[in-house]
């Protein structure tokens, strides 16, 4: 962080947060609001005057409130830039000055009450998201009590308590007697890898956390008794394992199974763990006089802000979703932007050096070509068929299209920030959209081939470029049999697929329509497929209040290494064709060419 | 708003109730035979 601070090319907004952020990939505009400090940074010393003679005393939450703080304060011990800051709801000397004993202390005379928010804007080619991670709630898993039995800690507060910068400087007292506890028990996986309370997924890091807490205990409390409660340890990382192993050797005890209970002896605060040992079978009950839990990962809450500004997806764990998990797992899927950290997923030290490396050079690439390669496939607008509705504006995943619906000027596309899906296209209700090389014309031509012959044997399918194409393939080179007699139409995304698209293909004869896209985690533009399921949904209300069963439409979500999916989906609408009778096509067409009714 | 649905397969013709936002779309799957061609069905207006 120091070498941060000083470097001559990095502008460091510190107690900053984003407002606003516009443009795109080369072009970004970003608006940063710079709360006040009432500190002025530049002149500060940090000679720590003022914090002597502040009479509050306030919760240090950097310390999680088990240590306090002044109303004038650093954060921080390492805090970038070493300045103080003055929390205004905590002090007295503002408005009417009441107080004012750090201001007249303070020799460089840097304390200013009268300082305002300020918001500082500029432009940057592309943008980096290092958001971070936070700690999830222990309080849902209620069976271990830790709003109860001040004896319960988490990992986090562990490492507050045996921390230098805590009053005891390190040595690890007990809460409730303030004596140094003869045994600790570790409890792994509080808050992940559970479907119904915390998280699904494991957090990556609370395994080797927890054994770097038990060395460090045993290296400065050698009498200490440590027992750590696992599902299974994951030592994946180079080192690892040889740091499980030491911690081992040295005597820490390792005990296979999950705690189902802990309950405090009254007279001694002393806690009793109920757990299946699931390695001997057994239900045991072991006495601790402090618990430690390792707690899980969350992404932090304002990184949900970043995500709308910058239209960064997000996994279904609430982490910012990569362009791909191993091809491109730095790039974000908008242009420009790439992820640094556990924004992304929750990672180690290592995994973040190497990700804020790659994504460091990745801009740097960007930054020093000074040019980007637009996607070939990009819509175009016909200026003269645009009504300035702003549909596709709101579609458009990626926020490329701009339209003055006042002015009822054509919408323009951002080409450089345009990846292709065709949503825009889709969703345009006056045709004023053309995508390239996936053109109406293109589209239709292919349907009209479709069903020149023996339309009623024929199924048509939609499927994505990227997920439903990929399991379709996948499944004839694992050479899986499924019926040979539907028609593929690939389209960059599901959000392509027009209603107009569907309504051609009945019109031609088409028994059944499937239209196939990748699961809503996984969509290549962010969230295009979402417009496809409400599409679908509004056209099955469509075909029913036109008499034309709904069920003849179908929407599946299957991705590239979905091939047995596929192959089970092909057979359910290959048995769903056989129901449609050539006189229900017949009455369908009918139906369709009717101007009133179609 | 999401509001209380009666969703239907369009593969199995199974039915099962469910919330249902039509601002915040999700992905669901029929819990019988596993198809994703699920329907919110409309609500039917009182006379």
């Amino acid at each position: 962080m120091m070498d941060v601070g000083r470097h001559p090319k990095i502008n460091l907004l510190a107690y900053s947060e984003i407002e606003e952020i516009t443009g795109y990939i080369g072009n970004f505009h970003v608006k940063v609001r710079k709360k006040a400090r009432y500190v002025d940074e530049k002149a500060c010393t940090a000679c720590d005057e003022c914090v002597k003679v502040c009479p509050v005393v306030m919760p240090d939450e950097h310390q999680l409130g088990l240590s306090t703080r002044k109303a004038i304060y650093m954060p921080f011990a390492q805090a970038v830039p070493a300045s103080y800051l003055i929390n205004m709801e905590d002090c007295l000397g503002n408005n009417p000055i009441a107080c004012d004993k750090c201001a007249e202390v303070c020799d460089p005379k840097c304390i200013d009450f009268d300082q305002q928010d300020e918001f500082v804007e500029f432009d940057v080619g592309v943008a980096i998201v290092a958001t971070g991670m936070y700690v999830c709630d222990p309080t849902i898993l209620d069976e271990y009590r830790y709003t109860k039995y001040e004896n319960v800690i988490t990992s986090w507060e562990f490492e507050i308590l045996t921390g230098p910068g805590y009053v005891t400087k390190g040595e690890l007292l007990r809460p409730t007697d303030r004596k140094p506890p003869k045994n600790i028990a570790f409890i792994q996986c509080v808050g992940s890898r559970s479907e119904k309370r915390g998280n699904p997924y494991c957090s990556n890091i609370c395994c080797m956390n927890t054994v770097k807490d038990t060395l460090f205990l045993k290296e400065h409390h050698p009498e200490i008794d440590c027992s750590v409660f696992y599902m299974d340890i994951r030592s994946f990382g180079k080192g690892y394992e040889e740091l499980y192993k030491r911690s081992k050797a040295v005597g820490v005890k390792y005990i296979r199974g999950i705690p189902g209970d802990i309950v405090e002896d009254p007279k001694t605060k002393n806690l009793i763990v109920t757990v299946e040992n699931t390695t001997t079978g057994k239900i045991e009950k072991h006495e601790f006089e402090m618990v430690v839990l390792s707690i899980g990962v969350i992404p932090r809450p304002e990184t949900e802000q970043i995500q709308r500004a910058l239209t960064l997806s997000k996994a279904p764990c609430g982490f910012l979703m990569e362009t791909h998990y191993q091809l491109d797992p730095i790039d974000s899927p908008t242009g420009g932007v790439f992820l640094a950290g556990c924004c992304e997923s929750p990672k180690d030290i290592k995994s973040s050096v190497i990700q804020a490396s790659g994504a460091a050079s990745r801009a740097e690439t960007l930054l020093t070509t000074g040019k980007v390669k637009v996607e070939a496939i990009t819509s175009t607008i016909i200026p003269d068929m645009c009504k300035a509705c702003g549909i596709c504006a709101d579609a458009c995943p990626y926020g490329s299209i701009t339209v003055d619906r006042k002015a009822k000027t054509p919408a323009v596309v951002v080409e450089a920030a345009c990846k292709g899906c065709g949503t825009c296209g889709a969703e345009c209700r006056f045709d004023a959209i053309e995508m390239k090389h996936f053109t109406d014309r293109q589209i239709m031509a292919m349907i009209d081939a479709m069903f020149e012959e023996k339309p009623e044997e024929k199924i048509c399918i939609f499927a994505c470029n990227w997920c439903s194409y990929g399991g379709a393939d996948l499944a004839g080179l694992s050479r899986m049999q499924y019926p040979p007699n539907g028609r593929i139409i690939r389209t960059m995304c599901s959000g392509r697929v027009d209603e107009k698209f569907i309504w051609h293909a009945f019109k031609k004869g088409a028994p059944v329509v499937l239209v196939s896209g990748c699961h809503f985690a996984d969509c290549h533009y962010i969230n295009a497929n979402r417009w496809t399921q409400k599409r679908i949904e509004g056209m099955w209300n469509k075909l029913e209040r036109k008499g034309i069963r709904p069920k003849r439409l179908q929407l599946e979500w299957i991705s590239a290494a979905e091939a047995v999916k596929w192959t089970k989906v092909m057979h359910a609408v290959e048995d769903l064709r056989k129901t449609v009778t050539k006189e229900e096509i017949e009455e369908t067409k009918k139906i369709l060419s009717d101007k009133k009714k179609g | 708003m999401a509001e209380e649905v009666t969703f239907k397969c369009l593969r199995c013709g199974y039915e099962f109730k469910g919330t249902y936002d039509r601002k915040v779309p999700e992905e669901r799957e029929c819990p019988k035979c596993g198809s994703n061609s699920i329907r919110p069905l409309p609500k039917k207006k009182e006379k």
